[in-house]
């Protein structure tokens, strides 16, 4: 903790914008700092080739009929049937825009609100309270999506469910809000954000942690409210962060999660309910093809792949850090 | 600039690679003996106890001595259990036996990429009287297309029934139901003239809980289709095989669930009820009809006793399964949950096998049944003079975890031998009674599913999409979400997404045969 | 946190805004534990009354049955202290190597850095799956070792470039005097950059530890000497079957009880919630003035 005087005795130390001073340096001075630098990356990079690259050369049985006692070597070679089989099913335009929607929501209403509520959490004063809300606002990131799920059934029974009365009470109806197409994304939307925008907090609240603390005194002595003390310090020095994460989650806008949904989709919503990762659980996981599961898992990846450069150079050009 | 950029990460990657061969070269197969006897044997097998048997476990060591073989269990929690199936089948130290629990892609294809041993003749010789089946046609329904590569865990044939709320007939004054329209009446009754007398209207009949399987599945709607006389998933029409919901048995008997929906004769979640609470409805006087298999009528018995030990008895009914307007039908199931199949990389010779047969036998001796369901015999259980099976209090927990996990290496596929716990009171003995003599008699009428031993390509990698399909559109129809032209529609859906290369590849293999 | 600062230049619209967060976000933490209270009512409940009461905070009658039958065995309570020494020393572990790896890539001037970037945001879009994973850990002969409940996992791409980005923002002045006092980079990263980063660190401990803590499908794979399963391998038996199949349901096993299904999820949630706090303090003190005095 802080006080005022230790601030200002504090040495300036303020953050700019993280251009490295190019600086005059011998050629043998220059290598023997990287030296250092590759030496540190190498278990890192080991640890890449063994665990993520090693095992990709396992994604060749997307162009196979894997069969696991044959290997990987000895199962037949079919080319692209797999794919054309995935991008030519009849579901596929279906599975498309259910997953789009799902993950547009998540993206343009669940992602703001994480914001929101790091910065709400920030104001708060009592150091006590603001360490009870944010363990608390943890906690349904440890419950499971099956006993998320089987609560949302009790509060949304039929005839019996608190909110099934309320709802149903205040639009004059009697949906059944858990079968009805319409209500399915609402539905999943709220878990959602129930259940990760606390947990989602904690990286922005390590950023913010991380704010230097003097560009908010000279802010008060200048006058600065609230307002804009949020709007001119706390959002410029989290936006690399907001910027990041916004990057990485784009790449992942394909992958919905199964669980949830698979629990949360019955026969009468699944119009709406079906997506690429329950369709992929029912032909693939669950029937043990995996050379079909696979395909499409690639097929995801290069779509996740493109769209992270694409919003990384987006990023760039708007002179943002970007991730690479 | 430009050469040193790319350098620095190639000499990365070429170290790593050095690394990555350095380590793949350094590993072999160390499998176990090749030929000669077999000292040890590895089985690998679900168990739905709550933790798994130690290592120095008692039975196990029994059986070590009862078998003449170390015998290692490799024990994998039963919902996992599948996907530890593929992740293994692809290693190259696959246990000598597993348990396989259903027909799907990964085991059919090992098995006819010669990854299990066919047993078929070896299991006809009769070389092993103990594993000759009580029911052939079991064991031709658990087969890949006629080949036996497994023995089968056998089940009750018999185990689906009606299970109504007794005290509310008994108030109503009405008799247990016999064909579907009495159903019809009963589930009318307990849903509009307030059976349980409290003067609220609070209750209904039928209670059907979110059914998580296609087709086929043993539903309380399977029942009532089989009950019409759909047939059971496929349907001999003229030594043509048809899937059942072509017929128009189905289309009746759908009409008929539909009408109970849409007089509320049903639990309106019928459509999102969790499966794991579909006890709590009859418990709590909500709903008063079950349709599912006869050991529930004993576990709801068991939950009212907690309740209530003095009145218990007066309310659940089990009753036979429905005469439909056609006549007759009764529901079996398949007869097996999924056999034990030995595997080929683990057991290399024929002399092997031989020996992994005597111990399968020998598992399936009274004595084998015996030790690997209640434990051991003087020790952690005893046996009354009327031939019951008693287990003192304190190894009621021991017990509980080997019938959990040790019998699901049990197959009795020549008759069930072990001692059954004698029923507490005269009730529990006559829910016990009752369910045995439905078994018997229900065999007679039984409507077995003509295509059960046949397995075909396009329903190993569509199956379970295809079962959604239809599934999905019967309760789309009840809940009146699309009409009979509706169900049309699904049907051509179903024909399109892969339904007549199903129908035409069973077909093929059931006129071979 | 100069709290005394901030109350100098209070106003009268800025007390309001107090009020209102306040009340906020105290709703907002009900809302998210109430739930949790309702497992903890369940977990603590006679299985009748969780059958006949739909909703329930607190039970008409206690019972510690359902913790009883999860906590009676010995192999619980060995999977119990193995899941604590795998978690702490995994995250240890994956936290030094993503750590070790992050700070050579945050130096834009680097060569090659690039190419890694790619290579590292590929394998983060990109899992090989199931089974080709299990041969490699095989290969390895990590099969049977508590290695494989970590090592596979050492470094989480996410994680690698969030830390990445928040080591570039430090100030390089530091660094540099640093370098330029003979420092060399491994020192640099110890004696500045980690002590500048707590914030972050404690935040990825958590999420590595999590992710250790939570995991069961690497005992699954990786484990088939029972002696060394974890506590979510252990767990899983009771949490997994809310999932039923068909077969599930007309199985002769009925169920596990409601009441022990929220037993698990308490005892499976609440060391981590326990160790939570211990990470929390780092929050506040990784801030960049503390850091400069000391």
């Amino acid at each position: 903790m802080s006080t005022v005087a230790d601030v200002r005795a504090a040495p300036a130390a303020p953050s700019p914008p993280p251009a490295p001073p190019r600086r005059q340096r011998t050629l043998g001075r220059r290598m023997a700092r990287y030296k250092w630098l590759f030496l540190m990356m190498l278990p890192g990079v080991v640890y890449f080739l063994l665990f993520q690259y090693w095992p990709m050369y396992g994604a060749q049985i997307a162009f196979k009929d894997y069969v696991p006692f044959l290997g990987i070597q000895g199962s037949e070679w079919v080319g692209l049937k797999h794919f054309t089989d995935f991008f030519s099913n009849p579901d596929f335009p279906r599975l498309l825009t259910n997953t789009l929607i799902l993950a547009a929501l998540g993206l343009l209403v669940a992602f703001p609100l994480t914001i929101v509520l790091a910065l709400l959490l920030n104001e708060l004063r009592l150091t006590i309270l603001k360490r009870t809300v944010q363990t608390l606002v943890y906690i349904p990131h440890f419950l499971s999506w099956t006993v998320v799920v089987s609560l949302t059934g009790l509060l949304f029974a039929v005839g019996t469910g608190p909110l099934w009365t309320a709802l149903n009470g205040i639009f004059g109806t009697s949906t059944d809000f858990l079968t009805d197409p319409d209500w399915f994304r609402p539905l999943i939307l709220l878990q959602t954000i129930w259940k990760s925008t606390g947990w989602g907090t904690i990286i922005f609240l390590a950023a913010l942690a991380s704010v230097d603390q003097e560009q908010y005194e000279a802010a008060i002595i200048d006058g600065a409210g609230r307002w804009q003390r949020t709007w001119h310090i706390t959002l410029p020095a989290i936006r690399p962060t907001i910027v990041v994460m916004l990057i990485l989650q784009t790449g992942e806008i394909l992958n919905t999660g199964f669980e949830q949904i698979y629990l949360m989709s019955n026969a009468l919503n699944r119009s709406v309910a079906d997506v690429f990762d329950t369709y992929v659980y029912f032909t693939g996981i669950e029937q043990g093809a995996y050379s079909y599961s696979t395909a499409v898992g690639l097929s995801k990846a290069i779509v996740g792949v493109i769209l992270i450069f694409g919003t990384n150079w987006l990023a760039k050009r708007f002179n943002q850090q970007g991730i690479f | 600039m430009r050469t040193r950029r790319l350098a620095a990460p190639l000499a990365l990657l070429a170290t790593g690679s050095l690394v990555l061969s350095a380590c793949s070269g350094g590993s072999g197969d160390d499998g176990g003996g090749e030929g000669g006897d077999l000292e040890s044997l590895t089985f690998m097998s679900p168990y739905f106890s709550a933790t798994p048997p130690e290592d120095d476990d008692a039975v196990g060591a029994a059986l070590d001595e009862l078998t003449g073989v170390d015998m290692d269990v490799q024990w994998v929690p039963n919902a996992e259990y599948g996907e530890r199936t593929n992740v293994v089948l692809a290693g190259d130290d696959i246990p000598d036996v597993m348990v396989i629990q259903g027909k799907d892609q990964s085991f059919v294809s090992t098995a006819e990429a010669g990854g299990f041993w066919d047993l078929t003749e070896y299991l006809a010789s009769g070389d092993y009287p103990n594993l000759v089946p009580e029911n052939p046609e079991v064991q031709e329904a658990a087969s890949v297309n006629g080949k036996v590569y497994g023995v089968y865990r056998a089940r009750d044939v018999i185990r689906t029934c009606v299970i109504v709320r007794k005290d509310w007939l008994k108030n109503l004054g009405m008799e247990e139901p016999a064909t579907t329209d009495d159903l019809m009446e009963v589930a009318r009754a307990f849903t509009e003239d307030d059976p349980d007398g409290n003067g609220k209207d609070d209750t209904y009949g039928l209670i059907v809980p979110q059914w998580p399987g296609g087709i086929g599945s043993s539903s309380p709607y399977d029942s009532i289709e089989t009950w019409y006389g759909a047939g059971n998933v496929w349907k001999d029409d003229g030594g043509e095989l048809v899937p059942s919901f072509t017929t128009p048995e189905w289309r009746d008997a759908v009409e008929f669930e539909r009408e109970i929906v849409e007089n509320g004769y049903i639990n309106p979640d019928y459509a999102t009820m969790d499966p794991a609470t579909w006890n709590e409805p009859f418990l709590n006087g909500k709903g008063g009809i079950i349709i599912d298999v006869q050991s529930r009528a004993s576990q709801l018995a068991g939950l009212f006793k907690d309740e209530d030990p003095k009145t218990y008895d007066q309310k659940v009914a089990l009753v036979d399964q429905l005469e439909g307007p056609n006549g007759k039908y009764t529901l079996p199931t398949e007869g097996y949950s999924g056999f034990l199949a030995v595997t080929k990389s683990g057991v290399k010779t024929e002399e092997q096998l031989k020996q992994v047969l005597e111990v399968l036998d020998t598992l399936n001796t009274a004595e084998g049944q015996n030790l690997i369901t209640n434990g051991i015999e003087g020790d952690t259980y005893t046996v009354d003079d009327e031939g019951y099976l008693v287990v003192p209090e304190d190894q009621a927990e021991y017990q509980e975890q080997v019938a959990g996990s040790w019998a699901q290496l049990g197959m009795n596929v020549a008759g069930d031998k072990t001692y059954k716990a004698k029923p507490e009171t005269k009730y529990d003995e006559e829910l016990a009674d009752e369910r045995l003599e439905l078994q018997a008699k229900g065999l007679e009428t039984a409507v077995f599913n003509p295509a059960a031993p046949i397995v075909s390509e396009t329903s190993m990698t569509q199956g379970a999409q295809l079962g959604l399909i239809m599934a999905d559109a019967r309760v789309q129809y009840l809940a009146g979400q699309i009409d009979d032209a509706g169900l049309d529609a699904a049907i051509q859906r179903w024909r399109e997404s892969g339904g007549d290369a199903v129908i035409e590849e069973v077909n093929a293999k059931y006129e071979g045969r | 946190m100069a709290s005394t600062t901030y109350q100098r230049f209070n106003t009268r619209a800025g007390r309001a805004f107090d009020v209102v967060n306040v009340l906020l976000l105290v709703a907002v933490g009900l809302l998210a534990v109430v739930p949790f209270v309702y497992v903890l009512a369940g977990s603590l409940a006679t299985e009748y009354e969780i059958t006949t009461r739909p909703f329930f905070l607190w039970p008409h009658e206690i019972t510690t049955d359902s913790y009883a039958s999860i906590l009676s065995s010995d192999i619980f309570l060995r999977a119990f202290v193995t899941t604590v020494v795998v978690t702490f020393v995994g995250t240890l572990v994956q936290l030094g190597l993503t750590a070790l790896m992050a700070y050579p890539l945050s130096k834009v001037d680097l060569p090659g850095r690039r190419t890694i970037m790619m290579l590292v945001v590929f394998a983060m879009v990109f899992s090989a799956g199931m089974i080709p994973m299990f041969l490699v850990v095989k290969q390895l002969g990590l099969l049977d070792t508590y290695w494989a409940l970590f090592l596979p996992m050492a470094i989480n791409p996410f994680s690698l470039i969030i830390i990445k980005n928040f080591f570039q923002q430090l100030p390089i002045e530091l660094q540099e005097s640093a370098t330029i006092d003979g420092a060399n980079e491994l020192q640099v990263l110890r004696h500045v950059v980690l002590p500048l980063s707590k914030p972050v660190l404690a935040t990825f401990a958590l999420f590595y530890a999590v992710g250790i803590w939570n995991d069961y499908m690497s005992p699954l794979l990786y484990l088939s000497d029972t002696s060394k399963w974890t506590l979510q391998m252990i767990l899983r038996q009771v949490t997994a079957s809310a999932q039923m199949s068909a077969e599930d349901i007309n199985a002769d096993v009925p169920p596990p009880a409601q009441g022990i299904k929220f037993a698990v999820v308490i005892v499976a949630t609440i060391p981590v919630l326990l160790a939570y706090p211990f990470l929390q303090k780092h929050f506040a003190k990784g801030m960049l003035i503390g850091s400069v005095k000391g």
